[in-house]
């Protein structure tokens, strides 16, 4: 039965109020134990719609493997419910398992005695599909991941590179061509050839109407591969936006890089101080000081910084008024989601 | 998605496997005429080959044939099922398994098929020539028969395993290592190697509840040239069968129940 509180006819994947913990036990001795109660999920909602890349962003431990396992039908949540296609995952998780893709590590995941192809037949045949259908969409797969150029096809799962076993971990996500599609981490640890090749690939198949939700740490593929971001941290999600919103969240937006010669670090951090700015000072290899200031509207106070710097004579070699990156981001928001 | 096509699947993965491991392959044939070999000579060593006909009422080199085929038919069932969770876990495909739509019942009821026909088919090496080198002609009819058996013996395991397999994973952590005291005791009571009726009487009862036991017990009165006629036969196959259908029902709980316990304590990744 198909749920009809989901309103947006576009969302295939909604989660509402997710909340998950782990009791592991503790052996304290013979008969004596102790439970460890982790709180993985505190309370995450959000949706992904069709046609749209939403990467989920956290450091070690933040929850999003937590999140991806309960979207694939792998982990019941203590309370929330989540939905994909419309289908409840702890009440019609045979209805999800039909329409999504998953890729949960690159690692490992497939029969080390079989090859690239005999591995997808057994997958495949899992996910219902037919010989014919099967033989059709593994050589289609194979030609899209450039499996077949690698040599891979026929090869045995064991003797892949870790860029091979990523693109058949793809392939296997692809194999029912799935609307919506669970990656985690899919170009962790990858060579740049393979992770480039993911990334585009991943953004063309959002491009097909896709749903997509996306874990990673690269701050560098989140921006290029998401269209939203979820900053995930300690079982919360602390922020989202697409990726200029989360930046222009930031309360100290730009940061000003000066690079000077002459006078010591203490003297020029006390100069900028008393100019009313907090600088990070350092010297550099090369024996310059370089102060950082980040402000929110460097031109407003460009010209007070380097009059008050100047005055003192030290002598500016460069000056330059950076952005902020989603690293940035990613760290302010961890740092503040408690 | 049919049981055809799950069981088709099953075959891919089984043969593959087992066509590349060579020593599995070699194995399957080798295994009765070895632990016969090793069998009988321990046994010569300490009497002689008449106390044992005496005593089982069969020759101690058919006996032993037929018992070692017979195990590696029942273990190749039964090891099939109660490993695979665990294996699938060590290779990482544990959560593709589980996130895919088939049932779980399903699947487990067609993971012993493959390796169980092999088995069989690995009979034609052992049992078969011991046989017609015996008994000629009649061997050959009698080696058949056995083979067949053997298969009926396994599958009547299936759902007793079954049992064991889901409270044992489901109970979760390390206890899977349950299985490897609980193996051993199965090859006991199971008969093949010790026939039920010279067990102490608590053995003869635990014996009595698997179903595969009774299976043997007609497999050792055939070969044992006990059978007064197909009545004898078919009554220890209908207690075979009962049992079977028995465990069916808490065989199936079973596996829900370990897929729940996983599903709530998270499948690895």
């Amino acid at each position: 039965m198909k749920i009809t509180g989901v309103v947006d006819l576009g969302v295939a994947i909604e989660a509402r109020n997710l909340k998950k913990t782990y009791h592991t036990k503790k052996r304290k001795g013979l008969f004596r134990s102790e439970t460890d109660v982790v709180e993985a999920l505190r309370g995450v909602s959000f949706k992904v719609r069709h046609g749209e890349v939403v990467g989920l962003l956290g450091p070690n431990g933040a929850g999003k493997t937590t999140t991806v396992k309960i979207l694939a039908t792998l982990l019941i949540p203590n309370d929330g419910e989540a939905y994909v296609e419309g289908y409840s995952v702890t009440r019609e998780a045979v209805e999800v398992r039909k329409r999504i893709g998953l890729l949960l590590t690159v690692e490992k995941g497939f029969y080390g005695k079989l090859t690239g192809r005999e591995n997808l037949e057994y997958f495949g045949a899992l996910y219902g599909l037919s010989s014919g259908e099967l033989r059709e969409r593994i050589d289609y797969l194979m030609k899209l991941l450039e499996l077949d150029k690698l040599g891979a096809v026929d090869k045995l799962y064991e003797e892949y590179s870790l860029g091979m076993k990523a693109r058949l971990g793809l392939a296997r996500a692809l194999l029912k061509d799935p609307p919506v599609l669970l990656l985690d981490e899919p170009t962790l640890g990858l060579d740049p050839p393979s992770a480039r090749k993911i990334r585009g690939l991943v953004r063309e198949l959002a491009k097909q109407g896709k749903a997509i939700l996306y874990t990673t740490h690269n701050m560098f593929e989140a921006e290029i591969v998401c269209d939203r971001i979820l900053l995930i941290n300690k079982g919360v999600i602390v922020v989202e936006g697409t990726p200029q919103e989360l930046k222009a969240k930031l309360p100290k937006l730009r940061t000003i890089n000066i690079l000077l010669r002459n006078g010591s670090p203490e003297s020029l951090k006390k100069i900028v101080l008393e100019a009313g700015f907090k600088p990070e000072v350092e010297t550099t290899s090369e024996g310059l000081l370089r102060v950082k200031v980040s402000v929110q509207n460097p031109e407003d106070v460009l010209g007070d910084l380097v009059k008050a710097i100047v005055g003192k004579g030290y002598d500016i070699v460069t000056l330059r008024i950076s952005e902020p990156t989603l690293e940035d981001v990613f760290i302010y928001f961890s740092q503040t989601g408690d | 998605m049919s049981f055809k096509d799950i069981i088709v699947a099953e075959f891919r993965f089984v043969y593959a496997d087992v066509f590349r491991r060579k020593s599995i392959l070699f194995m399957f044939i080798t295994y009765p005429y070895m632990l016969t070999a090793f069998v009988l000579l321990i046994g010569y060593s300490m009497g002689s080959a008449s106390v044992f006909m005496e005593r089982v009422g069969i020759d101690p080199a058919i006996f032993f044939i037929v018992a070692g085929f017979t195990l590696m038919a029942i273990l190749g069932v039964g090891d099939d099922l109660l490993w695979r969770p665990l294996f699938d876990e060590w290779m990482g495909t544990l959560p593709y398994v589980m996130a895919s739509p088939v049932s779980r019942i399903q699947h487990y009821l067609a993971i012993p098929i493959p390796r169980l026909i092999l088995v069989l088919i690995s009979g034609s090496t052992s049992v078969v020539p011991v046989l017609v080198y015996y008994y000629g002609l009649q061997g050959l009819y009698e080696g058949l028969a056995i083979i067949i058996m053997a298969g009926l013996a396994s599958l009547m395991s299936v759902t007793l395993v079954m049992v064991i397999m889901g409270i044992v994973y489901g109970m979760g952590g390390e206890n899977w290592r349950i299985i490897n005291v609980l193996r051993p005791l199965f090859l006991i009571l199971v008969g093949a190697y010790y026939p039920r009726y010279l067990m102490p009487l608590a053995g003869r009862i635990v014996s009595w509840i698997i179903p595969s036991s009774h299976v043997i017990e007609a497999i050792h009165k055939m070969i044992a040239g006990l059978v007064s006629g197909p009545i004898d036969i078919l009554m220890l196959l209908g207690i075979a069968t009962a049992l079977f259908i028995l465990y069916a029902p808490p065989g199936v709980k079973s596996i829900i129940y370990w897929e729940k316990s996983k599903m709530r304590e998270g499948v690895n990744v």
